[in-house]
C-alpha cells in the first residue's frame, strides 16, 4: 500500500503532458455540431473496426491513458452500440465487415453521430480498389465528422472531438 | 555448412526421388519434390529427432504468365541447427489437387485452407475443408490470388452460413462473441461451447478484416511497397517493413551499411518496448487491476512521443526503406533515447515490484490459459507465446538480421505456459530491449545509413526473409515479376500461427478468463486476416 502511494505521489499528474496538436485541417461542419448538441457534456462512443491496420485502434486506446484521459471531458467508450451516442469507424470497410457495420448503425439509437477516424475510413487509404474492400464508410452509412491521418495522433482526435462539442449556434 | 550438407544428404538418401536445387545452397536447402511424396517427406522432417523441423511457412504461387503451373512451397526450420529447408512441388496443367500434409504436420492446417481459398487448389485428405478467408457469402469460384482474378473485381454476394462445430448435450450452450467487441478491439468472432462455467470448446471465426493485402502487393513495384508492408499490422510497423525491405534487398543484392543496420535494430527494439509495456498494463487491467494499466499506459505514451520526436511518426512509419533507413540519429538524439529509457526502466522496475507483490493478481494469472510445450510445438507457435511455453527460439539470436550478429540477445524463456509466464516474458524482454538500445548507442558506427538500389531482379526470382518482431517471427516471401514489379508476396504475421493455439489454451478455463488469456497472447487480427 505504502509502495503504491509512494509511486503515485512520485509520478504526480501527467494529464495533458503531450505535444499540442496541429490545427485541424478539416473542422467539423456546423451541421455536425448541431447534431452533437445533445452530447455536449456527455458523449458515449462505440468503436467499430471495419478493417483497419489497428494503428487507429491503438491511438484510440491511448486516449484513455492518463496522459490524454478522455473521460475528463465526459467522453467515454460504450460497450455496446445500443448504449452509444456516436460510432467511431476505422478501416476501409471490408466485404466481410460490410454487413456488421450496417447492423451496428441500425442498432445505435437516434440521434447519433458517425465519426470516420483515419484515412482508410475516409477514402480507403492504401486499400482503395481492392476486391476485398467495399468502402469507404460513407458508401454504407452517413458520416458527420472526419478525422484524417494515418493514423491521427491522439491529440488530434481529442482536438476534433472537443471542437465538435464546442458551444456554437 | 558441413553440418548442412549432412542434413541434405540424409534427406536425399531417405527419398531418392527428390532433386536438390543447387542454386539456393547459401541461404537454405531447396528440394524439388514430386507432389505425392510431400506427406512422407514433411512427416520425416517434422518427426525425425535429428531434424526436428518446424513448419515455418507454406505458400502457393500462381506461376502464370511465366509458366503455366502452380507452385507449392514448404519452409521448415530445423530446430537443432536453425537451418532452413524448402520443399517445392508443382501442379501442372489442369491439376488442382495436392495431398494434404495436415494429418502429419498439424501446423499446416490453416495454411492449406488458405491456399484452397486463395488459389482454388484442393488439399486432399485435409480434415477440415470449410472456408477460412472467403466467408460463406463470397461467390463460388472466387479465388483472388489466381492471376486471372482482377485485383479490383467487385465481389458478388451469395447466401451462405458458416457451420460451427457443435457440442450437444444437456446443459451445453454456445456463447457467440463478436465480430464487434465491447472494448476497442479489432474485429473477430469467437464461439464458445460451455457447460456451466468451464469452456469445453472454442472455435475461432476470423478473417473479417481481410483487405486483400497480398493481391495489393502484386500491383506494386518492389521498392515502393514498403508503405503497404507497414500497414499490414499497424502495431508492428517496423517489424513488417523491415522483413519486407530485407527480402527486396536480397533480391536486389543490396548490402545495407552497418549504421543503417544498427538503426534498424534500434527502431525494432523501440517498437518492442512500447508494445510490451502496453501489454503488461493491459493484462493487469483485464483482471480489473487498473493501477499498473495507468502506469504502463503512461510509459508507453512516453516511448511513442519519443518515437514522434525522433522520426515524426508515433509508429515509426516511413523509417525503413529498401537499402537502409530514411532517418539518421545524431549523438544528441541517441543520448536522449538512452536517458529516456533509463528513466522508464527505473520507473518500470518500481512498478514490477508492485505487480509482483500483489498476491490476488498473481493468483489470477497463474495456471490461467496454460499452453503446454507439446501443444505449442504442434502448432509451431512462435514468439512471446512460444517462449512462455518453453520453446527456446528467437530469430535475433538464431538467424541474426539487422545488427543482431553484433549484438548478443539474451533469450527469455519460461516453462509454465500460463498467463503469468507470458507476462513475465514481456517484462524480462522490456529490460533486455533497453539493454540492447544502450548497447546500440555505444557500438553504433559512423557512416551512411542507406544505399541506392541499382539492379533489377529477373522475373521469377524469389527470396525469404524473417524478422523477430515484438510478437514473434514475421516471415516474408517476395517473388519478383516483370519490370521490377512484385509477382507474389506472401506475408505471415506471427498471429496467423498463434491464433489456432489459443483454442487449446482456453480449454477448461472459465469465460471471464478468456479476455485475460486473449490479451496475454496479444495477437493481431489485421496481420492474421491480411
Amino acid at each position: 500500500m505504502f509502495r503504491i502511494l509512494k509511486k503515485s505521489l512520485k509520478t504526480g499528474v501527467v494529464t495533458g503532458q503531450h505535444p499540442v496538436a496541429a490545427p485541424l485541417v478539416e473542422a467539423s461542419t456546423s451541421e455536425a455540431k448541431h447534431k452533437a448538441k445533445p452530447f455536449r457534456s456527455s458523449l458515449a462512443f462505440r468503436a467499430v473496426d471495419t478493417g483497419s491496420c489497428n494503428a487507429c485502434e491503438m491511438e484510440m486506446n491511448a486516449l484513455a491513458n492518463p496522459v490524454y484521459d478522455i473521460e475528463r471531458f465526459g467522453i467515454h467508450i460504450a460497450a455496446s452500440p445500443r448504449h452509444a451516442d456516436a460510432l467511431v469507424v476505422t478501416g476501409p470497410v471490408t466485404v466481410n465487415m460490410e454487413r456488421a457495420l450496417k447492423d451496428v448503425y441500425k442498432h445505435t439509437p437516434d440521434p447519433k453521430i458517425v465519426i470516420a477516424l483515419g484515412d482508410c475510413a475516409i477514402n480507403c487509404g492504401m486499400f482503395k480498389g481492392s476486391y476485398a474492400v467495399t468502402g469507404p464508410v460513407e458508401r454504407h452509412i452517413p458520416i458527420d465528422v472526419r478525422i484524417p491521418g494515418c493514423p491521427p495522433r491522439p491529440s488530434e482526435i481529442l482536438t476534433a472531438l472537443t471542437e465538435l462539442r464546442k458551444a456554437g449556434n | 555448412m558441413a553440418e548442412t550438407r549432412f542434413y541434405d544428404e540424409e534427406l536425399k538418401a531417405a527419398f531418392p526421388l527428390i532433386v536438390q536445387d543447387e542454386a539456393a545452397k547459401g541461404e537454405f536447402s531447396h528440394f524439388l519434390v514430386p507432389k505425392d511424396l510431400l506427406p512422407a517427406i514433411t512427416h520425416h522432417l517434422h518427426t525425425q529427432p535429428s531434424l526436428h523441423g518446424r513448419l515455418t511457412l507454406l505458400w502457393a504461387v500462381d506461376n502464370r504468365p511465366i509458366r503455366d503451373t502452380y507452385g507449392l512451397h514448404y519452409l521448415f526450420t530445423l530446430e537443432s541447427s536453425h537451418h532452413w529447408v524448402v520443399l517445392s512441388a508443382e501442379l501442372a496443367g489442369d491439376d488442382r489437387l495436392f495431398p494434404s500434409i495436415t494429418p502429419h504436420v498439424h501446423a499446416a492446417k490453416w495454411y492449406e485452407r488458405e491456399i484452397r481459398d486463395m488459389f482454388g487448389l484442393i488439399p486432399q485428405g485435409h480434415p477440415d475443408l470449410r472456408r477460412l478467408i472467403r466467408h460463406e457469402h463470397w461467390p463460388k469460384g472466387a479465388h483472388p490470388l489466381k492471376k486471372d482474378f482482377p485485383w479490383d473485381r467487385v465481389l458478388g454476394r451469395q447466401q451462405g452460413e458458416h457451420h460451427f462445430r457443435h457440442i450437444e448435450g444437456e446443459g451445453v450452450f454456445e456463447v457467440p462473441v463478436g465480430p464487434i467487441h465491447a472494448g476497442i478491439i479489432e474485429s473477430g468472432h469467437f464461439r464458445f461451447s460451455v457447460a456451466g462455467e468451464p469452456i469445453m470448446q472454442l472455435e475461432l471465426h476470423h478473417f473479417w478484416k481481410h483487405r486483400g493485402v497480398e493481391k495489393l502487393f502484386e500491383q506494386q513495384e518492389l521498392i515502393a511497397a514498403v508503405a503497404l508492408a507497414e500497414r499490414v499490422s499497424g502495431d508492428t510497423t517496423v517489424g513488417h517493413s523491415l522483413a519486407y525491405c530485407q527480402a527486396v534487398e536480397a533480391l536486389l543484392h543490396l548490402n545495407v551499411p552497418r549504421r543503417g543496420r544498427y538503426l534498424r535494430s534500434l527502431f525494432l527494439e523501440l517498437e518492442r518496448l512500447h508494445n510490451h509495456l502496453g501489454d503488461v498494463g493491459a493484462i493487469c487491467n483485464d483482471t480489473a487491476y487498473a493501477l499498473p494499466h495507468a502506469h504502463c499506459g503512461r510509459m508507453k505514451e512516453q516511448i511513442m512521443q519519443l518515437n514522434d520526436r525522433l522520426t515524426g511518426s508515433r509508429f515509426l512509419r516511413g523509417v525503413n526503406r529498401v537499402g537502409g533507413v530514411t532517418v539518421d540519429l545524431t549523438g544528441v538524439q541517441l543520448a536522449e533515447i538512452v536517458a529516456e529509457l533509463d528513466r522508464i526502466e527505473k520507473d518500470f522496475s518500481e512498478l514490477e515490484t508492485i505487480i509482483g507483490s500483489n498476491a490476488s493478481l498473481i493468483d489470477r494469472l497463474e495456471t490461467a490459459g496454460v499452453l503446454t510445450e507439446r501443444t505449442a510445438w504442434d502448432h509451431a507457435v512462435v514468439g512471446v507465446v512460444g517462449r512462455a511455453s518453453g520453446l527456446d527460439q528467437d530469430l535475433r539470436r538464431d538467424r541474426p538480421f539487422a545488427a543482431y550478429d553484433e549484438l548478443r540477445v539474451r533469450v527469455v524463456t519460461y516453462r509454465y505456459g500460463d498467463v503469468r509466464a507470458r507476462m513475465r516474458v514481456r517484462m524480462d524482454e522490456i529490460h533486455e530491449s533497453m539493454r540492447l538500445v544502450r548497447e546500440v548507442s555505444v557500438k553504433i558506427p559512423q557512416g551512411p545509413v542507406a544505399v541506392e538500389p541499382s539492379r533489377r531482379p529477373k522475373a521469377g526470382e524469389w527470396t525469404l526473409s524473417t524478422v523477430e518482431g515484438w510478437r514473434g517471427e514475421i516471415v516474408y516471401m517476395v517473388m519478383a515479376g516483370e519490370n521490377g514489379n512484385i509477382h507474389r508476396c506472401k506475408v505471415r504475421d506471427p498471429s496467423f500461427v498463434n491464433w489456432p493455439a489459443i483454442q487449446w489454451a482456453v480449454l477448461g478455463n472459465i469465460i471471464p478468463d478468456f479476455p485475460l488469456i486473449n490479451k496475454s497472447f496479444s495477437l493481431s487480427y489485421a496481420g492474421n486476416d491480411l
